[in-house]
């Protein structure tokens, strides 16, 4: 699920502080890293990109619409995936295999030959293939630093930081539970007195 | 600042466990700091776990897991709660969260019903409620760390607790 309804699962990260004229040059580096389309004639097997949050075939970001009214930014991430499942080439490589050996009146294909056929098939398949379409919304609070990547795979996640850093040229480190208390105002002095914590045994009474 | 994952992944499950505590013990509400008392109830899938490199983990599905027995024999034989399903209660809105205690990565999160009108002020609105949901969620969480960074004030809190697990019931 995403961001504009039904549940929302999702993972944060603290990006650092940006500066003055943000908006245009954010538009600017998205537009950099814009998605585009896979090229079925291609090897490619998964190309990744960045789209508006409002058209997920749109790549033009304007800072009327990537900003909302409260100072969030919105766009997306788009992962475009075309793989040709392993059975279903096999399928197809053993009937054209078929076909020709039956037509040239030989018992089977020499491995080079069969190696070449795959090729072959792969690249027709993949002509006949749609590539299976990916978002991943994301909402980069300004003010804050805040950044929410809505899923919590943690592929999706790996190239999404990647993606992101090499985009805004900014680092984006992962909320956890010492970030949480940092975020929320609890001095250095006392986070890192939590090192000399032990964790409780519930279970055991001192008599 | 140490921000290794599992050094300080009991503290998590810990902060959970509390929270069950804290909820039976004050008649379903935990003090919220800036926010006011929150309500707190534990619904559908309660999962324990022990820490360590070797986990066991017990989970519970019911209406109400925190009551069933078998949550119950968990916490007496040392798990703590590793993942929950929370029914947040802040003024009249009503939020639901699946909370992982190590990560506290929020999943399938449940929002009130939205009041706004338009796509853009709908995801505002949508927004504005995670800010909240994430404002409950970590000021619970900043309360039970500040309770448990100092012995003189852990120290009733872990003995009530213990009496909790072990005979069963927050007095």
């Amino acid at each position: 699920m995403g961001l504009s309804s039904g549940t929302v699962s999702y993972l944060r990260f603290v990006a650092a502080p940006v500066t003055e004229g943000f908006e245009e040059r954010a538009c600017e580096q998205l537009a950099s890293k814009a998605f585009r389309e896979i090229d079925p004639g291609s090897e490619e097997e998964q190309v990744e990109g960045w789209v508006r949050f409002d058209d997920a075939f749109a790549a033009d970001f304007d800072p009327s619409t990537l900003v909302t009214p409260s100072g969030n930014v919105l766009f997306r991430l788009r992962t475009d995936t075309l793989k040709v499942p392993a059975g279903t080439l096999k399928a197809y490589v053993d009937q054209a295999a078929n076909l020709r050996c039956k037509a040239q009146g030989r018992e089977k294909l020499a491995k080079k030959e069969l190696d070449v056929l795959k090729l072959e098939m792969k690249k027709q398949l993949r002509l006949r293939s749609l590539p299976k379409l990916s978002l991943t919304d994301v909402v980069w609070n300004i003010q804050t630093g805040e950044v929410r990547m809505i899923s919590t795979s943690k592929s999706v996640a790996g190239r999404f930081v990647d993606l992101f850093e090499k985009t805004f040229e900014i680092s984006l480190r992962p909320v956890g539970l010492l970030t949480v208390l940092w975020l929320r105002g609890m001095s250095e002095e006392d986070i890192d007195g939590l090192a000399l914590v032990e964790a409780e045994r519930f279970h055991l009474i001192r008599e | 600042m140490d921000t290794s994952k599992e050094r300080f992944a009991y503290l998590g499950r810990e902060f959970l466990t509390w929270l069950w505590f804290e909820a039976e013990h004050n008649g379903g509400k935990v003090e919220g700091g800036e926010l006011g008392p929150i309500g707190v109830t534990f619904g559908q899938r309660l999962t324990l776990e022990t820490g360590g490199n070797v986990r066991e983990g017990s989970t519970v599905q019911a209406d109400a897991p925190a009551e069933a027995e078998e949550a119950r024999t968990a916490l007496r034989v040392g798990k703590k709660v590793a993942r929950a399903r929370l029914f947040l209660d802040v003024g009249e809105r009503q939020y639901q969260v699946s909370l992982d205690a190590e990560t506290l990565t929020f999943a399938n999160a449940k929002l009130p019903v939205l009041l706004g009108k338009g796509e853009s002020h709908a995801i505002d609105e949508r927004l504005a409620l995670l800010d909240e949901l994430e404002a409950v969620i970590d000021q619970l969480f900043v309360g039970f760390v500040n309770l448990r960074k100092s012995e003189a004030s852990w120290a009733p809190v872990r003995e009530a607790m213990r009496q909790w697990v072990v005979k069963g019931a927050a007095g």
